[in-house]
């Protein structure tokens, strides 16, 4: 229950919260973090569905269980950004409901007993300036361009330009991802300049003739250039057929197979209200997509 | 409290009324002069809880992995449990002595503007417009920089436009109002006579203020430029929107670098273990440069007056 | 060159450096005005902000303002005005005089981000008041006590000596004088002391962010968590993909502090005016 009142840049950046309910959580937080007691003993009343788990998922989450407690006032649904690993360990413990989780199950989780409900893929763009001619790159070239091992475009076959990294925070989600995608053990080039947002990321490499960052696909708008990773064009299609590089997919995992309020809740967050507005705005892609794409 | 002599400012004044007071009623006096007292060390007591929460969580990285490796350590990595302070402390260095450069003589010329040369009717504009300055919110600041500064620097420099330069002329506009009000007071309080006989023996109004008003008043105007680094090296929230935020070395004006206030910003929303402690840990050092900062103000003024 | 070239020379420089300072506020203001004053409306004051881009309105970040911003001030008031009547008609000059001026002084440079993390070690964690209201009030009075303090103690020492020799040759005591003669003489610019600091405690963004917690909530108790408008602001401008909204939390926020601006400029004037 600490862990839910840290503040997550990230997770409560785009976020708003459920009034009422939220002051009553934050009543309780502070009543039982005053008792010096676990939160995580307790179990969930009948009415209440507790999602705990990755920050990536944090917004979605939590507007979806607003609208859901519009929807139906008697139920409450508290979501907190934990974290997958935490948020996948809470719910195998039986202390949340739904562990929501941006990366697959690890070994030793599988035989856990956890079902997924996946809910939305998460791809990530590299993108640079418009008028850069760089059109194509592999995976190893653009981990080569982030740790800082290329210095200028003349060494990938473009311009005598200087290349000039954007990085994300370490709070962001997608830097998350795009580490454990791309960059794999290699580290960061030092000198990138860091920023807590897609949009700034996005608007710094559409007016600097140099620059290269990496963004949600939702966020791919035509002031930037999306690179061609590895042959494939980053699209929707291609990250639902798979064959995208550099794209995951949110979990959300349950002990055994969803009943009650909380398949009603992961139906809510499936259903076209969520999907194609809230996943959308996110800049993630609607899991839906793939039905659309194989219908 | 007791042994203080009096409860009054001087004195024979003190002694009059106590000759007029009742048992009770001078009770009631030292009572309430005793709350007034309470109220005062509130300031002291604030000093005190600030340096001791912040020291206590950041104590640990004093210890592991040590004052030296802390202070001069070359590399700040969260990934690898490097938290090194140099190249952060480089970098509010940096920006500090840019917004100086800039900032310093923008405000004493605005200063001695209005204290030697504005007419009423235009020191009725200027003046307003500084105190105003002071009064836009440093996100304000930081947005502007963002959004409209940024792209200009970045076409200057080829760069992304986050950097040294961007911050400092930031900071340096932030900075004008400290100063220059100061400054205005210190001019302010020159002895009128000196000014009159420098204007009598034929003087300019630049020789006058040249020769004679900034050297009157340069202890005063050296506080002020003090108290506007303080400012520069404590600001937090428009640094963080402009200077990048790569915790490297100084590499030129237009690249990228990282402050000890910014980092923290960055750094604090997901920072637990070492990490979190070496953020409390440069709160410390910032809480002492700043500390450091007005005691050298007390020690240049206190100079003055004794010589 | 001789002095005359000279002068003008040097004091056209200092006519662009006071150009300087109104044109660099003139363009902030007026680029904040330009890009804001579209986005303002009643929707988008009083509504709540919704979605993951928070479309809609800002009104929850307004009332944490307020809200913290006024619970800031109960606390401040009494303590910051007590103390200054301490400094001015009761301290005699020494070392306890000096090291609480000392401390005032520490206290007024103090940077923001750490009384930030200092309300987050001692109020929100160390006393388990969580991010509220409260806790952010309570570092915010920190930061604002020197200027109150500072504020209060010149209005003080501004009233004129034989106000007061006037009320002891009456028989008064020290605090019947002080209460009832000094401080209603010095109230008009202790009120502008005041509002200075609410305008200053406004704008603060460093302080808060840590305190308040970041989740957009209305406040209601003073237990309650909040996203005041600043960091809503540095929110929305680091995210970037809402910059209209970004405006308009600007243009409201510079509103509201030049509105405080002004009020205090106004006491201060009327007060001279009825003086002299």
């Amino acid at each position: 229950m600490a862990e839910y009142r840290r503040p997550s840049t990230r997770g409560h950046l785009l976020s708003t919260c459920p009034r009422t309910v939220l002051r009553v959580v934050l009543a309780c937080a502070l009543a039982v973090s005053m008792l010096a007691l676990s939160a995580c003993d307790g179990s969930s009343a009948s009415d209440e569905v507790i999602v705990n788990g990755s920050t990536t998922i944090l917004p979605i989450a939590e507007i979806a269980a607003e609208q859901f407690m519009d929807e139906n006032p008697e139920i409450s649904v508290l979501v907190s950004g934990v974290g997958s690993s935490a948020g996948i360990e809470t719910v195998t413990r039986g202390s949340s409901d739904i562990g929501t989780s941006s990366r697959d199950l690890k070994t030793e989780e599988e035989t856990l007993g956890l079902v997924d409900t996946p809910i939305a893929y998460d791809a990530i763009a590299v993108i640079v300036n418009p008028d850069n001619p760089i059109r194509e790159l592999t995976t190893e070239q653009v981990r080569d361009i982030f740790s800082g091992r290329y210095t200028n475009w003349s060494e990938l076959g473009g311009p005598d330009l200087p290349i000039g990294l954007v990085n994300r925070d370490e709070a962001s989600g997608t830097r998350e991802a795009f580490n454990k995608i791309v960059m794999g053990d290699e580290t960061f080039d030092i000198g990138a300049v860091i920023l807590p947002g897609t949009g700034q990321a996005r608007a710094v490499v559409t007016d600097a003739p140099g620059a290269v960052g990496y963004i949600s696909l939702g966020f791919v708008n035509d002031d930037v250039k999306a690179i061609v990773i590895d042959g494939v064009v980053p699209s929707e299609e291609a990250v639902v057929a798979g064959t995208y590089p550099v794209s995951r997919i949110l979990h959300c995992f349950t002990m055994g197979e969803p009943t009650g309020l909380v398949k009603q809740y992961l139906d809510y967050v499936l259903s076209p209200a969520i999907q194609d507005t809230v996943v959308r705005d996110a800049g993630f892609i609607p899991i839906t997509a793939k039905e659309a794409f194989d219908g | 409290m007791a042994d203080e002599p009096m409860t009054t400012s001087t004195p024979s004044e003190s002694k009059s009324t106590l000759k007029l007071m009742s048992k009770s009623m001078y009770a009631k006096e030292a009572a309430l002069r005793n709350l007034f007292l309470l109220c005062a060390t509130a300031a002291v007591a604030g000093v005190a809880l600030i340096f001791l929460f912040v020291g206590v969580r950041g104590w640990p990285i004093i210890q592991d992995p040590g004052l030296g490796a802390f202070l001069f350590g070359k590399v700040w990595s969260s990934s690898t449990d490097q938290f090194g302070i140099l190249p952060l402390v480089t970098g509010t260095l940096v920006i500090t002595i840019g917004a100086l450069l800039l900032g310093a003589p923008l405000a004493v010329g605005t200063a001695v503007f209005l204290s030697e040369i504005a007419s009423p009717r235009v020191r009725s504009v200027v003046r307003p417009a500084v105190e105003l300055l002071a009064g836009v919110p440093s996100v304000v600041y930081g947005f502007f920089g963002l959004i409209i500064l940024r792209p200009i620097i970045a076409n200057l420099t080829g760069g992304l436009g986050f950097g040294p330069l961007t911050a400092a002329i930031i900071l340096a506009v932030m900075i004008v109002p400290t100063i220059a009000t100061l400054t205005e007071d210190a001019l302010g309080s020159v002895v009128p006579g000196i000014r009159e006989a420098s204007y009598a023996m034929g003087a300019t109004t630049w020789q006058t203020i040249y020769k004679v008003l900034l050297p009157a008043a340069s202890v005063g105007i050296i506080d002020a430029i003090i108290l506007g680094m303080g400012r520069a090296v404590g600001e937090t929230m428009a640094v963080v929107m402009v200077a990048g935020n790569a915790p490297q070395f100084f590499q030129g004006l237009g690249e990228p670098v990282s402050t000890l206030t910014s980092q923290i910003v960055i750094d604090m929303s997901y920072a637990s273990g070492t990490h979190r402690t070496a953020l409390f840990g440069m709160a410390v050092i910032l809480f002492l440069i700043s500390m450091g900062l007005v005691a050298l103000v007390r020690v240049i003024s206190n100079r003055k007056k004794e010589g | 060159m001789n002095k005359r070239t000279a002068n003008r020379l040097a004091l056209s420089v200092l006519w662009l450096c006071a150009g300087t300072t109104v044109a660099v506020l003139g363009a902030v203001i007026i680029y904040v005005f330009v890009n804001g004053i579209g986005q303002l409306s009643p929707e988008f004051i009083f509504t709540w902000p919704h979605g993951v881009n928070a479309e809609g309105g800002i009104w929850p970040t307004i009332v944490s303002t307020l809200y913290v911003t006024g619970l800031a001030m109960l606390i401040v008031t009494p303590i910051g005005v007590l103390a200054a009547v301490f400094l001015a008609e009761y301290a005699v000059q020494g070392r306890l005089v000096r090291i609480i001026r000392f401390a005032a002084d520490s206290l007024a440079s103090v940077p923001s981000i750490i009384m930030g993390l200092f309300g987050l070690a001692l109020f929100v964690e160390t006393m388990h008041i969580g991010f509220s209201m409260i806790s952010a009030a309570l570092a915010l009075s920190f930061l604002m006590l020197p200027i109150v303090m500072r504020t209060t103690e010149e209005a003080i020492r501004a009233v004129p000596k034989y106000i007061r020799w006037g009320s002891y040759g009456l028989g008064a005591s020290k605090w019947q004088t002080v209460s009832r003669i000094v401080i209603p003489a010095a109230m008009p610019r202790i009120l502008t002391g005041l509002i200075l600091a609410t305008g200053r405690a406004v704008g603060e963004t460093a302080v808060v962010i840590f305190t308040m917690g970041q989740a957009i909530n209305l406040p209601i108790s003073p237990l309650d968590s909040g996203r005041p408008m600043t960091v809503h602001l540095y929110m929305l401008a680091m995210e970037g993909i809402n910059l209209p909204a970004a405006y308009g939390t600007a243009l409201l926020l510079m509103i509201m502090i030049l509105f405080f601006n002004l009020t205090a400029r106004w006491l201060l004037r009327r007060n001279r005016r009825m003086q002299g």
